[in-house]
């Protein structure tokens, strides 16, 4: 398949086409520390007076969709190349957060594997206040036909 | 005076490292290093100001780009605004030879890196495509090389004449500083880099455990 990156960004690239909301739980927020080995109090103790989830917190939250509807790649046609989470405030017990998502970037780049094609998929979560806690973003590499010229070698 | 000419940064899309911490690892560990050069992939990053790094670590911090042609990845020094509009930076299907040519009128110096690698080097690329005229300079040593990829690099240098550089290729801290390339004269800036490289003033070095 031959995609026009420079089309897909302009047709997709900015447009929020999901968006969940829920309460952040306590339990959870305790257990994600934990399973992370996190060993510091304000993660680890709900009584501590600055309890708090850890900073990657957002990453384990998916939205209804993960990628918009009619959008010519899908998300099982790729695999996921991680997740990268910017830190804005901190993300409490009982705040109310709201997550949107978007495609924020479409790009492609070479590697020993060939031609690959990276879609970034941006989730922003915002608390009751409207304030900015984290950005999520999630990359999802699909690998395209390798240019190697005839006879060429390698894996 | 030893550099490290490929390094990336987090401004690179899979790069883990913040310029600082790089500057923190190589004053951490006493690295023979005088300074470094940020190759971002498929672009330069023209905004970011590393001068308040450089005093307070005592290092040359230096701006450059990797970009991707149809022979593999090219080291792209001495980056100006008539350069950033010669070509699209942010495509992987550049034409070598007009990459080479564009950095030469607009007085800076392509350097291709990792030849010795799979698909993104130029070594393999050499063998089915032939040579591309106006090479002076490739990376022998990168310190992200695996097996004998840099040994394929130096042969091809060999080859057909050109000089070697070295750099690390560091995505993420530690990795700063395992190649890099004495320069027999002081480097202060970008102009100064470019100048020696096409004077051939330099060695690859390695420092690999």
């Amino acid at each position: 398949m031959d995609i026009d990156i420079q089309e897909l960004k302009d047709g997709w690239c900015g447009r929020q086409f999901d968006e969940v909301s829920f309460e952040l739980d306590v339990r959870e927020m305790l257990e994600f520390a934990i399973a992370c080995g996190e060993t510091q109090p304000r993660f680890t103790d709900p009584e501590h007076p600055d309890f708090q989830a850890v900073p990657s917190y957002a990453s384990r939250f998916h939205g209804r969709r993960a990628m918009p509807e009619d959008f010519p790649i899908k998300s099982h046609q790729g695999f996921d190349a991680g997740k990268c989470v910017e830190v804005h405030a901190p993300m409490r017990p009982g705040d109310k957060i709201v997550a949107r998502s978007e495609i924020h970037d479409i790009y492609t780049k070479t590697g020993r594997s060939g031609d690959m094609l990276f879609i970034v998929h941006r989730m922003r979560f915002t608390n009751q206040d409207d304030e900015l806690v984290s950005i999520v973003d999630w990359r999802l590499v699909q690998n395209r036909v390798s240019r190697r010229a005839p006879g060429e070698g390698g894996p | 005076m030893i550099l490290d000419l490929h390094s990336h940064s987090i401004k690179s899309d899979d790069g883990r490292a913040k310029v600082e911490n790089y500057c923190q690892w190589i004053q951490r560990k006493k690295l023979a290093l005088d300074g470094f050069v940020l190759t971002e992939h498929r672009q330069f990053d023209a905004t970011s100001d590393y001068r308040k790094l450089e005093d307070e670590y005592d290092l040359l911090i230096l701006k450059a780009s990797e970009v991707e042609t149809e022979y593999g990845h090219v080291l792209l020094f001495g980056v100006n605004e008539d350069l950033q509009h010669a070509f699209d930076f942010s495509r992987i299907d550049l034409p070598l030879a007009e990459v080479v040519e564009q950095a030469r009128r607009h007085d800076a110096i392509a350097v291709p890196c990792h030849p010795g690698r799979v698909t993104v080097g130029m070594c393999a690329h050499y063998e089915t495509r032939g040579p591309v005229e106006g090479v002076e300079v490739i990376e022998t040593l990168n310190g992200g090389s695996r097996g004998t990829e840099n040994e394929e690099a130096i042969a091809l240098a060999k080859e057909y004449g050109y000089r070697g550089v070295g750099g690390s290729d560091a995505h993420i801290v530690s990795f700063i500083g395992r190649c890099a390339t004495d320069f027999e004269r002081n480097v202060a800036n970008m102009e100064d880099l470019v100048r020696e490289l096409r004077a051939g003033r330099f060695e690859a070095v390695s420092y690999k455990i």
